[in-house]
């Protein structure tokens, strides 16, 4: 099994750690991993802001650049939304016949993490295994954008030595929204507020997502307060096992 | 500008606001519920069921009793002087209570009255409603309005599972409707459910068994 | 209680608007309260309803249907409505109503109507028409009665009252009915209000109201309600005047059908709203005998043209998206600055005002699309938040100010750096030089200027991590290491 890895511009640069995680965890699936330097960003902040034709320009680039890999793996659930949301109306209205039969062509071969552990490699044990209490956060992308469903519980579930402790109104939004989190800034530490008032209930040590969009949101004030709970990418649990356990940095 | 040549301009933008983009009618989806898969008893349970969630007194009666059992519900009621439709069943109108017959009757001739019996034209059964279309045993619009109590006496024939059955067994749609689902009710103070806004208070309904 | 401007003309952008009201503990709570009750209820009847959606793609379907042959529903609707003994008038514009609604008022001499709830009459601003014409109205829906007596303005489109408490609306019953005694207790303020409005009901001869539904098919107006003084403005009244917008249409009075169940459980959390009142012009000997109905456009028809945004006009104004919206949760209905609020007033309120006004609503939003899952005819709301973000933004293009907006200009940065992995990676480096400035010996970020201050805020930010993924990647010596432009 080969798949390319999009590691997302964010990710990139800020949680590289995500992406050693991913490289892990398939490589010891048996998948053959590359990666496609010349990748940058899908464009959903762009579209997501108002810069549509500045979106269409980095969505044409990726089309472009994925044109010919068996399939693109993804630890970003808002990405991929964004790739099969919103990149069919960008390229109709922007696009070419040509653009828009790469893009169909590529279209199905796009996969999200969890996405492609279940439906592409069909596994749910991963031989992870990470001694701790965790708490999922459903990112509103992988929710009600791709329907997820739940194979992020059914990857968690299987993770030895964890326990996975339910949180309290699982599905409302953590306030992160993009450029929304600076537009509305105030609105947005609102429904943070909430949302972690929702974490720390479950007394976990670890929050986990399929996006660390919402982590870096929820990390960056549970570290404004204090507290030690932490933040965690799903790869960097599923990445852990007993032999190379996930180490907690700071 | 003028009215027609609001109407006109009004109309002209949204010619063009729509052009060519006409679908046929006929082939929107409809693959919700239609016929509800209860049989005559279990309906009758149902309306039952969901009239009195909502607070309204419920009796069974059959043709033979109904005219004793709606003078013994209006002597119960408490109240005094009842209105009712001119083409409200003459067998109905029982001997000892004081019937006001809605012969254009005014507004304070029916605020006067405690209360008001009508004949009804559907009840369906999933959201316990009572539909009224004010044909002659039902009366006009304002006497089920104004008085505080409501006796409906509806025929068990005329209850249906699902709103998509009493739509599909109308002839031709009401030229005025109401369709009755509770008790006035209000919930805009701090989501505190009050019944009896406006409207009566007390519902009761007897359902009339035809089959003796 | 101060008085909240909702004219969206003048009212405060969206992010300045809901400062104000976060510091409002009590509205807030309020607000929870009342979304999460009205929720659970329709969670559950929905839950209940195995098919919700197919009623869901019927609803949609049909709107969608009406949209699309709008000319030929509003000829059908007046041609019967005509028929039926009922006076259709058309108004290009809020301006046009006012003046027809004013008219006819003067043909009956009216000096005082009682009006059944209607969000339109506040979107074209009828009330202070009415009263600069020295027409005295009377509210007679329990909450707007609280918010005119009350001098205020609705937070919610079904729920309107729903930021006052049983204290805040004794005091205004107290003052404005003259019932100094009178308790805080609901059933003692609802009874109070029972009989105020009672002796307008059986007094005042003019009535408006506005519609749910107007069926083509038959000419028909449909209301639906929860109090009664629907009934009783729509039965007691000599004349009576409907005013409703454009897309309210609905083909077949069979079509009441699908509207019905999903309206109630969508808006009230019940199976069905304790009274829906269908009329059909005037009958002789039974309610008004004089029937007005002023269809509205007001924008309608532009937003009618445009390919993505006409799926706004399918709304029926069931307020499920406010009642689901974690933004809204947070805020109530005055930050939105419009009559309609939550997500179907942050894609509605802007286009009505022809995208000239109430710009910072689409942004409003997380774009969690919670209300599209919830939304009875499947407007996607969150597709048409990013199409008018599209058109603000277009709007800003056109002015050289936008390069002092560091947003603009970030994005216009963002952009230029993505353009090629080359300029990509030196970004890369620049940022985490220039952030090592802000980073602190635990190696995160805890204030930044300008733009990040905004983030900051409230969070910290971990600081740049000294190898980027791809840096890390090369770094393996796998292949792919080569440099790409």
């Amino acid at each position: 099994m080969r798949a390319s890895l999009f590691i997302t511009c964010y990710n990139d640069t800020l949680f590289p750690e995500a992406g050693h995680a991913v490289v892990r965890l398939l490589e010891r699936l048996g998948v053959e991993l590359d990666f496609l330097p010349a990748q940058t960003c899908c464009g959903q902040m762009h579209a997501n802001t108002g810069f549509r034709p500045e979106a269409f320009s980095q969505a044409k680039r990726f089309v472009q650049l994925y044109r010919d890999v068996e399939c693109v793996v993804i630890p970003s659930s808002s990405c991929v939304a964004m790739i099969r949301d919103q990149y069919p109306g960008l390229f109709e209205e922007l696009g070419n016949e040509e653009l828009r039969t790469q893009f169909a062509i590529l279209l199905p071969r796009v996969y999200e993490l969890s996405e492609f552990l279940i439906d592409k490699l069909g596994v749910e044990d991963v031989g992870a295994y990470f001694p701790h209490r965790v708490t999922y956060h459903a990112s509103c992308h992988g929710l009600r954008g791709l329907h997820v469903g739940d194979r992020p519980f059914r990857l968690l579930s299987k993770v030895r030595g964890m326990e996975l402790v339910p949180l309290a109104n699982l599905e409302r939004c953590c306030g992160f929204g993009g450029t929304f989190s600076v537009k509305n800034a105030e609105v947005s530490s609102a429904m943070l507020d909430a949302k972690l008032g929702d974490v720390l209930a479950t007394r976990a040590e670890y929050c986990t997502a399929l996006d660390n969009s919402c982590l870096m949101h929820l990390g960056g004030a549970l570290h404004r307060r204090n507290e030690s709970l932490r933040t965690i990418h799903i790869a960097g649990i599923l990445a852990s096992t007993e032999e190379h356990p996930h180490e907690a940095a700071r | 500008m003028t009215a027609s040549s609001s109407r006109q301009a009004i109309l002209d933008r949204i010619r063009t606001a729509t052009r060519g983009d006409a679908n046929r009618y006929e082939t929107l989806p409809h693959n919700y519920i239609h016929r509800g898969s209860l049989d005559a008893g279990s309906r009758i349970r149902l309306m039952t069921e969901r009239l009195r969630e909502y607070g309204a007194e419920v009796v069974e009666a059959s043709l033979a009793n109904l005219p004793a059992l709606i003078v013994h519900q209006l002597q119960s009621s408490g109240r005094r002087h009842f209105v009712v439709p001119p083409g409200l069943p003459k067998e109905w109108l029982g001997a000892g209570l004081d019937w006001k017959l809605d012969n254009n009757l005014s507004h304070d001739e029916i605020e006067h009255c405690g209360g008001v019996v009508t004949a009804a034209s559907a009840g369906i059964a999933d959201s316990g409603t009572i539909v009224l279309h004010h044909g002659a045993d039902e009366g006009r619009r304002v006497i089920t309005l104004l008085p505080d109590f409501h006796l409906c006496i509806l025929r068990a024939r005329q209850i249906v599972e699902t709103l998509p059955e009493y739509f599909a067994r109308l002839q031709q749609p009401p030229r005025l409707a109401t369709y009755i689902s509770g008790p006035s009710a209000t919930a805009d103070i701090e989501m505190t459910r009050i019944k009896g806004v406006h409207g009566p208070r007390f519902l009761s309904v007897t359902i009339v068994r035809d089959d003796g | 209680m101060t008085a909240p401007v909702m004219d969206p003309r003048v009212a405060p952008p969206f992010p300045e608007a809901a400062l104000h009201i976060l510091q409002n503990a009590e509205l807030r709570k309020n607000v929870a309260h009342a979304t999460d009750v009205i929720q659970a209820k329709r969670n559950h009847l929905v839950a209940e309803k195995t098919d919700w959606q197919e009623l869901r793609t019927s609803a949609s379907s049909i709107r969608a249907h009406v949209l699309a042959n709008l000319t030929s529903f509003l000829e059908e609707f007046e041609a019967k409505c005509t028929a039926a003994g009922g006076v259709v008038h058309w108004a290009a514009d809020g301006a046009e109503a006012n003046v027809i609604i004013l008219g006819i008022l003067r043909e009956e001499s009216a000096t005082e109507v009682i009006k059944i709830k209607t969000m339109t009459s506040a979107e074209i601003q009828l009330n202070p028409a009415l009263e600069a014409a020295g027409i005295e109205t009377t509210e007679t829906d329990l909450a707007e009665l609280i918010l005119q007596l009350g001098n205020d303005e609705p937070s919610h489109i079904v729920v309107p009252a729903l930021h006052v408490n049983r204290r805040q609306v004794r005091e205004i019953f107290a003052q404005r009915m003259g019932l100094p005694e009178l308790s805080d207790d609901p059933q003692a303020l609802t009874s109070a209000a029972r009989s105020y409005l009672r002796k307008k009901f059986l007094s005042v001869p003019t009535a408006i109201c506005g519609a749910n539904f107007l069926v083509a098919e038959t000419g028909s107006v449909a209301i639906v309600e929860s109090e009664g003084n629907g009934r009783m403005c729509l039965t007691l009244p000599r004349t009576l005047i409907a005013l409703v917008g454009i897309e309210k249409v609905v083909p077949r009075f069979s079509d009441l059908e699908v509207f019905l169940q999903v309206l109630a459980r969508s808006a009230t959390g019940e199976r069905m709203n304790p009274y829906t009142s269908l009329w059909s012009g005037v009958t002789p000997g039974d309610g008004p005998q004089r029937f007005h109905v002023v269809l509205l456009d007001n924008g309608r028809s532009e937003i009618l043209a445009r390919r993505v945004e006409r799926q706004t006009l399918k709304c029926i104004r069931c307020a499920a998206c406010l009642n689901t919206c974690p933004v809204y949760r947070q805020t109530g209905g005055h930050a939105y600055g419009s009559v309609y609020a939550g997500p179907i007033g942050a894609i509605l309120t802007p286009q009505l005002q022809h995208m000239q006004h109430a710009q910072s609503l689409p942004y409003a939003s997380s774009l969690c699309a919670a209300c599209y899952e919830v939304c009875p005819v499947k407007i996607n709301i969150p597709e048409v938040l990013i199409e008018l973000r599209a058109q603000v933004v277009n709007q800003e293009r056109a002015h050289m100010a936008r390069w002092s907006d560091p947003m603009y200009v970030g994005m216009k940065a963002a952009n230029f750096a993505f353009a090629s992995a080359w300029r990509f990676r030196w970004a890369q480096r620049m940022g985490r030089i220039g952030l090592r400035l802000f980073t602190r010996k635990d190696g995160w970020i805890h204030r930044l200027p300008s733009l990040g201050a905004r983030w900051t805020m409230s969070r910290d930010l971990r600081g740049l991590p000294e190898q980027t993924f791809r840096e890390w990647w090369g770094a393996r010596g796998r292949s792919g290491s080569r440099e790409a432009k």
